[in-house]
């Protein structure tokens, strides 16, 4: 089985490069009779600011970026590439933080931020209709006077766009219950490279069809480019309570994380913090966060007002039994809002303690918390990195954030090799090399101990089977079989290289 | 963010304050989504995120591109930015860093030098502003509409009340430039209302414009010379007062940060930062009184702009609304407060559409809930939402009264 | 308790060299489904042998399981420790394998509440035509390595490969559950469905038969206490017509024939919807063959072939559903019934 070309092109270097401009040339061109002026960006200065989303190590300026305002255009710039041979990269808001959105120096960066538009809101059959560049909050704030929202909540949700969430399939803090992009919306249009619109599900619960949708959720824009999305409104719940518990160790947070699981309770959100990333939050928001635990929980109970209050005094006794320092209840949606604010800027907010950091993903079985976070411990202390701990523990998605300073040479490949170990680690345990940001760019490497050859393979089959020519956002998500042969990695099929003792499947 | 600033630039004072502020950004895009100019246009070089990232390559490049002076004259200076941002990140002081570099460098055209020239010799300037106002409402039928509307009535005076005797506290009013001829009354009312409270107020007319505008247009010496003045015709005063108090927040806000503008100063530094200290927006004052209060105005249902150099820049926004609750007026909700109106200084005049698109959008998010009122807190903001709606807008303390005993 | 993974992967690789094309089978029971009304004579691959619950992680809320292992004994496992599969697969005629339940993705009567089959779906082992065995997804929440293949699984009949293993999420059964019948006609029934859908209350079943709606509560006690007071009509805490609903063993399915549409749950009533289901989005009615009114599906031979063929008539999707089958099986080994022209409907 050949795997299919990744850029288009090989042969007599000088030949193709004149034909290449030439090409470049013409492109151009029909781009600017399609598009008005300030919907393409041509200028070296306008480009660079473009150059990066959310994941800044990862660098590249786009040949032009174009960015549409209706969806005819859209369709004009995929055609262009299209019959020109132009390489196309998608980007929603720029906030990803795996480079999925990382520009090609020969092709198109198709920015989707104009296109930000909610088209409909179904009240009837509890659903709304949204263009790709409108923002996850925007959505659940445009229908919060109904008392309906949209449950996935990445950190990022202030900014991040809805086309992104679906090219992601993002997650956020409440997923535990309510699930990730996949389980939250009902259907999509998409444009496919050669130029078909697909039209899958709609405000109905199943398409007729085979689950494409499932499909299109986490294909971080290689499949297709997201036109519209039909997303799910749930009713806000009655009544919403925070408990937040402070842990004189991290190995105690992390079994309490189990034994609420274990106890047949759903917390709506189960999130875990470590003293520095607390740290940095309580800078930004002062919601009185304890500085002194080694580790915070954060425990969202959601439902009628009797369930919750049974459900916090299991929650907050579960607390205490695994050493719990402090038990305190945020009831008023201000203080509530304010735990969560500190909680989902925890990220950024790192950027307090200093300049850069390499944000992981990983997932893991909750089970093996306790031990996965000794070992990352013990790694940071080998590179001599320190590393914030944010987590959605109820789901076991890890984000370790290691600390580094892109300006002092060599720390940043120290970053990379020292998240490369906790990613193996993660797939050792059983895990994931990516709970909810994506490969991108930035994991192909991780990628290869993960997946078989066949597996990677089948990969780019299906890739092919909507992009012949890979032409759509190339070289992410799938690592190539070169790639894999050079980065060395060893495919941990089975659990049987290198951890013997570690099941898969 | 990685930096690789020259060292040239970096072993200046201001080279230092950018390469530490650019170091602070981790490019994680939150500010795009509370910015006024990238919500309107949806290009990440109209958003926050991606002036800084402008301002970096203009610095680490040392050339100043025209998209950059496109883009950064865009900017509102709005600072909403800034209150989203979860790294600390001083958005206003770098993109002030970076027009200072830009104009310092990059010619403008004829008509742009103009304009600005014309924006800085006029507004600051009461007497002149005044001439050019009278001159205008000559040429009224011949103006724009917009243009028309925002310029100034003939101002309508009250003569100031008696001096209060055994003051309780004594606070300096500063009158501002344009503010003293687009809306006298509100500083006149306030006299009335802190004498009613046995506040005695100081106002300095000699002292003038605070040297926002030219900051706001990166003219570093002009905005240096205005602080000065400023000073130099309060100095004698500060002793005796207990605070500096303004009813304009544009100008609060530039006030209030005379200590860090001014520390390069070896002889006013010191000053600058005492001064400073003293600063209070009037709200705070207001909100400091041990008063209760009632309301002036016959009206029930008011709706409340606060200005972005209020909320972002003292962060202080919620003030007004507080003290107007406790007033017992009722307040409608309004959409998306956080978004500027557009006024922004001289940003009304520089980008008319971008200023019109946001005005008109503020207008319809302070009208949805059928105000009889619209209430703001800095004359800009007043002026620039009275010139769009017919719902009459005005100063929120006009419409607070001490309640007597 | 077989582990029959490599006999499996011998069968597949076999047919392959043979060119002999195989129909996968578990139990046989959704076999009315799938069948083309003239046998193909294909050859049966059948993994009803394949069985054993490998993995049953209940802190993780994840088992993993061979694909021929019966629903039966999955649910009697999960019960025991108080679990449940979210998606309430149907029992045909008492039979279904896990395999067969996660190829045919057909939901319960939860579906609105509870998620579709793929929603539970983590991961999957499965044989494509090539006879490689490949791993997708895994056994944790969160998972956006690669492609979405493991879901994709779901309702595609098999079309794509064998499965041998999958992993699916599990959700802890509810603590108290309430069944509610109210007399209500046709309209007012679908009234009280859409305005309920926008209200926070503990349904995770509602359907209308027979001049009665039938609602189920589900959750904490004390929450289902009260919104069974609030919902009214006649309560029991007997679950036995959500199971004749799931397994259709309702007098309403044993007719001549009955055909559903999919819709948006508050989309107009027709007269022809007999039987309102899924708070609303799924109408069934009674038909024979011949008699399917448009914009129905009968539910019977040629259902799964007009999913997996013909995305049910949007061209466009079904283009490249066929391109996705080329993917998996270019030389279409598995089920050519349904998806193959050449195959008689």
């Amino acid at each position: 089985m050949s795997e299919p070309r990744q850029q288009p092109g090989t042969g007599q270097p000088d030949l193709e490069e004149r034909g290449a401009a030439r090409t470049r040339k013409r492109a151009l061109k029909r781009l600017q009779s399609l598009l008005p002026e300030h919907c393409l960006l041509t200028r070296p200065a306008a480009l660079k600011p473009y150059e990066t989303d959310g994941l800044t190590a990862i660098r590249e300026r786009p040949w032009v970026v174009a960015l549409p305002e209706t969806e005819a255009m859209l369709a004009g710039v995929i055609q262009i590439c299209r019959e020109e041979g132009i390489a196309v990269v998608p980007r929603g808001a720029g906030t990803g933080l795996s480079g999925g959105a990382r520009p090609l120096a020969d092709g198109v960066l198709l920015g989707l931020s104009k296109l930000d538009r909610i088209l409909e809101i179904d009240l009837s059959n509890r659903a709304a209709r949204v263009q790709p560049g409108v923002r996850n909050l925007a959505i659940s704030e445009a229908v919060a006077e109904h008392g309906l929202y949209y449950a996935p909540d990445p950190s990022s949700q202030i900014a991040c766009s809805i086309g992104g969430n679906v090219a992601e399939n993002s997650g956020g803090v409440h997923c535990l219950k309510y699930g990730l992009t996949v389980h939250n919306i009902l259907g999509l249009t998409v444009l496919t490279f050669a130029g078909d619109r697909l039209e899958i599900g709609g405000p109905g619960n199943d398409p007729e069809c085979l689950d494409l949708l499932a499909l299109y959720c986490g294909s971080e824009g290689l499949l297709g480019v997201v036109t519209e999305v039909w997303v799910r409104l749930l009713p806000v719940p009655p009544e919403r309570r925070v408990l937040l518990g402070a842990f004189p160790a991290v190995a105690g947070a992390a079994d309490a994380v189990a034994a609420i699981i274990r106890s047949g309770l759903v917390p709506a959100g189960l999130e875990m913090m470590d003293r520095l990333a607390v740290q940095a939050a309580e800078a930004f928001v002062h919601a009185g966060y304890p500085s002194d635990a080694e580790a915070v929980l954060l425990c969202e109970l959601d439902g009628v007002a009797e369930e919750v209050a049974a459900d916090a005094r299991l929650v907050e006794r579960v607390f205490r039994d695994f050493g719990a320092s402090a038990v305190q209840t945020a009831e008023t949606t201000e203080e509530q809002a304010r735990l969560w604010l500190g909680r989902k800027a925890a990220f950024p907010a790192v950027g307090r303690l200093a300049p850069d950091y390499y944000c992981m993903d990983g997932t893991i079985p909750r089970a093996r918390l306790a031990e996965v976070l000794a070992r990352v411990s013990v790694l940071s202390e080998r590179y001599g990195l320190a590393v914030a701990n944010v987590f959605h523990a109820g789901d076991g998605n890890l984000h370790p954030l290691i600390l580094y300073d892109a300006n002092r040479p060599g720390e940043l490949e120290q970053a990379e090799a020292f998240g490369a170990e906790i990613l193996d680690l993660c797939v050792a345990v059983g895990g994931t090399v990516t709970g909810e940001h994506g490969v991108g760019v930035e994991k192909l490497g991780p990628m290869c101990g993960q997946f078989s050859e066949a597996e990677l393979n089948q990969f780019f089959r299906l890739k092919a089977a909507f992009d012949p020519r890979g032409l759509l956002n190339p070289g992410k998500a799938i690592p190539t079989l070169t790639r894999c042969a050079e980065v060395g990695g060893m495919h941990v099929h089975g659990g049987r290289l290198p951890f013997p003792n570690l099941e898969r499947f | 963010m990685q930096t690789s600033l020259p060292e040239a630039f970096t072993a200046t004072g201001e080279g230092r304050r950018a390469e530490a502020i650019l170091r602070s950004c981790v490019h994680c895009g939150f500010c795009n989504a509370t910015c006024p100019t990238y919500q309107l246009l949806g290009d990440e070089l109209d958003g926050p995120r991606g002036r800084i990232y402008l301002i970096k390559d203009m610095l680490e490049q040392e050339r100043v591109d025209p998209v950059a002076v496109q883009h950064l004259d865009r900017c509102l200076t709005c600072r909403s930015c800034e209150t989203t941002c979860p790294s600390g990140v001083a958005y206003g002081e770098l993109v002030e860093i970076g027009r200072n570099y830009q104009e310092a460098r990059q010619p403008r055209g004829l008509i742009e030098r103009l304009q600005r020239r014309w924006l800085l010799s006029v507004v600051p300037y009461p007497r002149v502003f005044a001439r050019w106002a009278a001159l205008g409402r000559l040429a009224g039928p011949f103006l724009p509409r917009r243009l028309r509307k925002q310029l100034p009535a003939r101002p309508v005076r009250r003569p100031p009340p008696e001096e209060v005797a055994n003051p309780v506290r004594i606070v300096l009013l500063l009158d501002g430039c344009a503010q003293r001829l687009s809306t006298p009354e509100v500083n006149d009312s306030l006299v009335e209302l802190l004498a009613a409270l046995g506040i005695r107020t100081l106002r300095v007319p000699e002292a003038g414009c605070c040297g926002a505008l030219a900051l706001h247009l990166g003219a570093a010496s002009q905005a240096r010379t205005a602080m000065a003045s400023v000073l130099d015709s309060l100095s004698a005063h500060l002793e005796e007062v207990d605070a500096v108090i303004s009813t304009a927040s544009g100008c609060g806000v530039t006030l209030k940060d005379y200590g860090r503008l001014l520390a390069d100063e070896r002889e006013s530094a010191a000053q600058a930062a005492a001064f400073a200290d003293k600063v209070m927006d009037v709200g705070e004052l207001l909100a400091s009184l041990d008063a209760r209060w009632r309301r002036a105005l016959p009206v029930e249902r008011i709706a409340v702009h606060v200005p972005c150099t209020l909320q972002h820049g003292q962060r202080r926004g919620d003030l007004p609304a507080k003290l107007l609750e406790q007033a017992g007026y009722s307040l409608v909700p309004v959409a998306d407060g956080h978004l500027c109106c557009g006024s922004a200084g001289s940003y009304a005049v520089l980008q008319p559409e971008l200023a019109e698109r946001l005005g008109e959008n503020k207008v319809a998010a302070l009208t949805n809930g059928e105000p009889e009122l619209i209430v703001t807190a800095n004359v800009g903001c007043q002026v620039h939402l009275g010139a769009l709606t017919k719902v009459p807008v005005r100063h929120w303390i006009e419409l607070l009264a001490p309640e007597p005993g | 308790m077989t582990d029959r993974s490599d006999a499996l992967t011998e069968a597949v690789q076999n047919a392959r060299t043979a060119g002999q094309r195989v129909l996968i089978m578990g139990s046989g029971s959704k076999r009315f489904l799938t069948r083309a009304d003239t046998d193909p004579g294909d050859r049966i691959l059948s993994t009803e042998e394949h069985t054993g619950i490998e993995d049953y992680r209940k802190d993780e809320l994840v088992v993993t399981v061979r694909s021929g292992t019966p629903l039966r004994t999955l649910r009697q496992v999960l019960g025991r420790e108080g679990q449940m599969l979210a998606f309430e697969p149907p029992e045909f005629q008492g039979l279904g394998t896990v395999g067969g339940a996660v190829a045919a993705g057909l939901p319960g009567p939860g579906r609105p509440w509870r998620g579709s089959v793929r929603d539970s779906v983590l991961g999957v082992e499965m044989i494509n035509g090539y006879g490689e065995r490949l791993v997708f997804g895994g056994q944790v929440m969160k998972n956006v390595a690669g492609f979405d293949v493991s879901r994709l699984q779901s309702g595609a009949f098999g079309i794509f490969g064998v499965l041998l293993r999958v992993s699916l999420k599990v959700i802890p059964v509810p603590q108290t559950e309430r069944s509610c019948v109210l007399a209500l006609d046709r309209e007012a029934a679908h009234q009280w469905m859409i305005r309920m859908s926008a209200l926070p209350v503990p349904i995770t079943a509602a359907c209308w038969l027979d001049g009665q709606l039938h609602v189920r509560l589900s959750g904490a006690e004390p929450a289902v206490v009260r919104a069974a007071r609030h919902v009214g009509g006649e309560q029991s805490a007997d679950d036995g017509f959500w199971t004749a609903l799931r397994d259709q063993t309702l007098p309403f399915f044993r007719s001549i024939g009955v055909a559903c549409r999919y819709v948006p749950p508050a989309a107009a009533l027709l007269d022809t919807d007999e039987l309102i289901d899924w708070n609303g989005a799924r109408r069934w009615t009674q038909r024979s063959p011949d008699q399917v009114p448009a914009g129905y599906r009968r539910f019977g031979p040629g259902y799964a072939r007009d999913r997996c063929r013909d995305a049910g008539g949007n061209r466009a999707v079904a283009e490249y559903q066929h391109r996705l089958k080329q993917a998996f099986d270019p030389d279409s080994l598995f089920n050519a019934e349904l998806t193959d022209a050449d195959v008689a409907a």
